[in-house]
């Protein structure tokens, strides 16, 4: 109990200070880096809940590919931040009074926290804890059927956002040489060699 | 203290949500803190649903999770794109300078 | 659990949003083949699937239907909404077609984009669960970011996506915290059990109060409606035309869709609790889109607070919170979405030594140099306005009819002098084409957008010789949501 205590503390500390530095750093590229090490934490705290899969995606996706697109974007683009920050001042204080008025709120609902009575009766795909199955293959079982048609609409907008992404930033330069996979595919005997009789001793022209 | 209940995680993914709302206004001006701010949103999100995943005994928060992931992963990759195509036409990401249109 | 023939008999509800993604396939592989040079083709083959979903989805029998564990509901409003959505969607990507290759953005993924847009459109407008309307509005949304900043080498096209983009984004995150809450509170997401775990509730849970207001939130950011209306003008204005009508049209339908799914399937018991929020979003929306479009000079601006005032006008419907208030909310967005396809293929016209004019100045003299249009244009901004006999008038009506059965009677006086403030800057239009002298001669316009103002405008103009068929269409689906 202890163990989980002093675990819990210690990943939700780092994940809420990484959080505040991923705001107010002056670097771009230190707040992606503390992005990363708040996901890390975040996933940390999905193993105490006993998500391992989430985890698990949290890590290899987004720290794996968000971040890291993120931090390629950050160094491509180059951005002086010393001049942005100048204003940060002046929003300072309205963001101060919201941000706590909002944490506020939050924690007083939480504090006196419960279930509605019925919320053990509503539950749609319940997993028992004393079960020998674990996470990912309780997951499996129910993504591929009770969920398919989310996992067929995440697909769906992973593709659109593949077209949109494409459709923004391909740009076609002139005098680029590419390859024709078509044209080398259909590239044949008879276009490209050519059978001449020579006759002895007159060479060819 | 030391029992560890659902009401200290609500409480980690509250703060954590206040700061990505924190850093959007903090920030107005730089748009990829304030994506990077939305990423903290979405985050406080999850931990929120796991959280209740957990103690509800219901797999559908964990689901839901993973549906979360997989579309702000596509939001971010969306929003990116479009902030190069800024980049490229302006030289810069600042939004300040965005007075072209009214507010 | 269950096996792959019951994923098959779940599918067949699913069956017009199948069909159309596939042929969203189909036509994106096309393109790809045969690159920009086939954009008009592929406008084409996307409109025509419109058409094929809309058949599918007339031959569907009307019973009530829900698969996938109760996430998607098909019944006779998800039918009705959805035929609107396909041909609102329809005629916008039909208006692209010349507009789209004058101003050079004629590229084979704007309809492929649009048609995917749509198809998350048809989805929450059949989401009976917090996750199929989350994971709709964002298939919904995404490609719309494209669209409004597809323009890559116009900076106010960029500028308005990253708005559009941030503000969005924000949004979700909004929706999906009051998703999270609300989850975590009744242990359900799917809006029947919510309903039914509601009506067992004594007394009002202040955490399920919290994730709602969040939730209609982000989802009044999506329609656009005051207090989260700021981004409407600049995207409008900053998209180019041919998005700004599609962004006008199709989404605002679905949302409102999901919005009434929300309200009165998940939420019906707890009316006390969201019928004052949505009075407040509803009188702000009309407010401001009275007032703050006076002094606009551009009409996509104008046109921007106009919409978040017709928004206003549907939302009044849905505060009455009863049976008249949906049909007479459904009418309206019908007439909303007709009125603003006359429009913007009008506006689509104003084209001046072949570039887009949005300044309401180079409408002036369009009385002497094209009749015609003229003539449309002023049919359809008296429908806007709302004066009798035409379409919009009778929009207008019913919603305050219900407005007064429900004993709103604030919400309806407001509304009756919003109106009146509203006409002033509709009118100023045909002034202006009418009594000044034209400052700048207009290009001649396309054929194809004439014929569709044109259809728009009959229709405003005929509306009052049958208003019951389309009460009756409305009766039929307001029925599906609202039981009394």
């Amino acid at each position: 109990m202890i163990v989980e205590a002093i675990v819990f503390y210690m990943f939700s500390t780092i994940l809420l200070l990484s959080g505040i530095m991923v705001i107010s750093a002056r670097n771009p590229v230190h707040s992606v880096l503390f992005l990363i090490l708040g996901f890390f934490n975040a996933a940390g705290l999905f193993v105490l809940l006993g998500a391992e899969f989430l985890a698990m995606i949290l890590v290899i996706v987004y720290v794996g590919a968000v971040a890291v697109l993120f931090l390629f974007v950050v160094m491509m683009l180059n951005v002086d931040m010393s001049r942005m920050r100048d204003n940060l001042k002046k929003n300072m204080t309205v963001a101060a009074v919201v941000g706590f008025v909002l944490l506020g709120e939050l924690v007083w609902i939480f504090s006196n926290w419960h279930f509605s009575e019925d919320a053990e009766l509503n539950v749609q795909t319940p997993f028992s804890a004393e079960d020998a199955m674990d996470n990912t293959r309780a997951l499996g079982e129910v993504m591929y059927t009770d969920y398919m048609l989310f996992f067929q609409m995440a697909g769906l907008v992973l593709l659109v956002a593949m077209i949109g992404a494409i459709t923004l930033t391909l740009r076609h330069r002139p005098g680029v040489k590419r390859q024709k996979i078509n044209e080398q595919v259909n590239r044949q005997v008879k276009d490209v060699l050519r059978v001449e009789q020579v006759e002895s001793g007159s060479g060819i022209v | 203290m030391l029992e560890i209940g659902i009401v200290h995680y609500l409480i980690v993914a509250a703060a954590l949500f206040v700061t990505g709302v924190f850093g959007i206004f903090l920030n107005r001006s730089n748009v990829i803190l304030i994506l990077m701010s939305i990423e903290l949103i979405l985050l406080s999100v999850t931990i929120n649903l796991v959280t209740f995943s957990h103690f509800l005994h219901d797999l559908t928060g964990q689901v839901f999770a993973m549906l979360i992931l997989t579309i702000a992963a596509a939001e971010a990759a969306i929003g990116l794109a479009i902030l190069m195509t800024y980049f490229r036409k302006k030289g810069s990401i600042d939004v300040t300078e965005i007075n072209i249109m009214k507010g | 659990m269950y096996s792959l023939a019951d994923f098959y008999f779940h599918a067949t509800a699913a069956l017009p949003e199948i069909v159309l993604t596939v042929f969203g396939m189909i036509i994106l592989l096309f393109g790809l083949v045969r690159e920009d040079k086939s954009t008009p083709q592929v406008t084409l083959m996307t409109v025509s699937a419109f058409a094929v979903t809309a058949l599918v989805i007339a031959a569907m029998p009307s019973e009530p239907f829900k698969g996938f564990m109760g996430s998607f509901i098909y019944d006779p409003f998800a039918q009705f909404m959805k035929l609107l959505v396909l041909m609102g969607g329809a005629a916008c990507l039909a208006m692209t077609l010349s507009y789209n290759t004058q101003e050079k953005i004629n590229r084979f993924e704007f309809p492929v984009l649009a048609l995917f847009s749509t198809v998350g459109m048809m989805f929450i407008i059949s989401a009976n669960d917090l996750m199929l309307a989350y994971v709709g509005l964002e298939l919904m949304s995404l490609p719309l970011y494209v669209l409004v900043s597809i323009r890559r080498d116009f900076l106010r096209s960029s500028e308005a996506g990253i708005k559009y983009f941030v503000l969005g984004a924000l949004a979700s995150g909004m929706i999906l915290y009051g998703i999270s809450l609300i989850y975590g509170f009744s242990g359900t997401i799917n809006f029947t059990r919510l309903s039914e775990t509601l009506a067992l509730q004594d007394g009002v849970s202040i955490t399920l109060s919290f994730g709602l207001i969040m939730l209609i939130c982000g989802v009044a950011f999506k329609l656009s409606a005051v207090p989260f209306h700021m981004w409407t003008p600049d995207v409008y204005e900053g998209a180019p035309t041919s998005v700004t009508a599609f962004l006008a049209i199709a989404p605002k339908t679905a949302v409102f869709a999901l919005l009434a799914r929300i309200l009165f399937d998940g939420f019906g018991d707890m009316t006390a609790q969201w019928q004052d929020v949505i009075w407040i979003i509803a009188a702000a929306s009309m407010i401001v889109g009275a007032f703050a479009a006076i002094p606009q000079t551009s009409i996509k601006r104008l046109l921007a607070y106009s919409t978040i005032g017709h928004m206003g006008y549907a939302l009044v419907g849905m505060t009455a919170a009863s049976f008249d208030g949906v049909r007479s909310m459904i009418v309206y967005m019908a007439l909303y979405m007709v009125m603003n396809i006359g429009v913007f293929a009008i506006v689509l016209m104003l084209r001046q030594n072949d570039r887009q004019t949005t300044d309401i100045d180079n409408l002036s003299g369009l009385g002497k140099t094209h009749p015609v249009v003229a003539l449309m244009m002023t049919v359809l901004m008296f429908s806007m306005a709302g004066i009798p006999p035409l379409a919009g008038f009778f929009g207008k009506l019913f919603v305050f009819q219900a407005a007064v059965s429900a004993e709103l009677y604030g919400l309806a006086v407001l509304g009756v002098l919003t109106s009146v403030v509203a006409a002033y800057y509709y009118l100023r239009i045909i002034k202006i084409m009418y009594f000044e002298e034209p400052i700048h001669v207009l290009d001649k316009p396309t054929r194809d957008l004439e014929v569709i103002s044109g259809i728009a405008t009959i229709f405003v103009v005929a509306f009052i010789l049958f208003p019951q068929s389309l009460v009756n269409a409305a009766q039929a689906a307001a029925t599906a949501l609202v039981t009394i």
